[in-house]
């Protein structure tokens, strides 16, 4: 194991590069929540969340010595590469998703008529509900609710993550909470 | 922030505490497994790379050592041209052998090389075993540059 218990994330991927497992699995640790929470929130799957956490690490373990501190955080770097896996994966999975989605809808609206309002059940469906909001958000606004609003990276990281600038992050953000309030909207409507 | 916004930002607090948090651990001990094999694989390769660099450096050494005795020039120079031409005609020939001057006096070097050393020079290999080593003459011309190769399975 490494002598040290934190290492900067330089190191770690340095030591990465040279084979060293403890470093690897100290990054691995360090990291692989928010990871597998972007990839969960932006596909609404545990199983493409999963496949994306291991296709992520497993980038890492053959390109670690290509990391450039300069160009980003580590975290910023790992969410760039679960970005384009992500997307890979949403375009592979697209028609099923919608197919699921308009299931989940019915099974939704079912619920909503058939059940009494309970505080629990009430809370459960708003988080659902907003959950579902955000699944249909165009991937570019999902992902900066995603890197910000859900796994509260800060702006100058996320344009990193995303590769674009820190201006684009906060009009996609406002734009994309605005959508986020009117799809609410809707959504209170119909149960009423 | 109106109350709407408060409350979006609350259910999104909300959504950002709820469900799974990380990946199983089954996703960490395959990954694990599969940086043991990777590193595993990253030494092999080196020592390869190091241990054939060491045997075609030998043999140059032995060639140039021996070179006078196994070239003998008084000793009926055209039936050894006739030999190495057909020493030369078993061994797959190297990219640039043919810019070299033809082959007078030979010797032959076994040496392990990584299979994917061998994609150069046109033989058909697994990608999946392109790591693995594999046993090959390596025919050296009297100036000591390699010639040809030949698999010696």
């Amino acid at each position: 194991m490494l002598e040290s218990p934190s290492h900067s994330d330089d190191d770690l991927l340095r030591l990465i590069s040279k084979g060293n497992e403890a470093a690897f699995v100290e990054f691995y640790r360090k990291h692989q929540t928010s990871v597998y929470r972007f990839a969960l929130h932006m596909s609404g799957k545990t199983e493409i969340a999963e496949e994306v956490t291991q296709d992520v690490f497993m980038t890492v373990m053959s390109v670690a010595k290509q990391y450039d501190a300069q160009r980003g955080s580590a975290a910023a770097y790992l969410h760039g590469i679960a970005r384009n896996f992500v997307l890979r994966c949403l375009e592979r999975e697209r028609p099923y998703v919608t197919i699921l989605d308009d299931a989940e809808n019915q099974r939704s609206d079912a619920l909503a008529d058939a059940q009494d309002v309970l505080s629990e059940l009430a809370r459960n469906e708003r988080i659902e509900s907003l959950r579902r909001a955000v699944l249909a958000l165009p991937p570019a606004y999902r992902e900066v609710v995603v890197l910000c609003d859900l796994n509260e990276m800060d702006y100058a990281e996320a344009a990193a993550a995303l590769g674009c600038a820190i201006g684009t992050i906060r009009s996609r953000l406002h734009r994309a909470r605005a959508l986020l309030m009117e799809k609410m909207r809707a959504a209170e409507r119909c149960t009423v | 922030m109106n109350p709407e916004e408060r409350e979006l930002m609350a259910g999104l607090r909300a959504l950002a505490s709820d469900g799974p948090r990380q990946a199983s651990v089954e996703l960490e001990t395959r990954l694990i497994a599969e940086f043991r094999q990777q590193s595993r694989l990253r030494r092999t390769r080196a020592w390869i790379s190091a241990a054939s660099g060491g045997a075609i450096a030998a043999a140059i050494a032995i060639l140039v050592w021996i070179g006078p005795v196994v070239s003998n020039p008084g000793a009926a120079p055209p039936d050894q041209a006739v030999l190495a031409d057909e020493a030369v005609a078993d061994f797959y020939p190297l990219p640039d052998a043919d810019a070299l001057p033809p082959v007078e006096s030979a010797m032959v070097v076994r040496v392990q090389l990584p299979m994917a050393s061998l994609e150069s020079i046109g033989f058909p290999i697994d990608t999946d075993r392109a790591a693995d080593p594999v046993e090959a003459d390596v025919l050296l011309g009297q100036d000591g540059l390699a010639r040809g190769v030949r698999l010696v399975e």
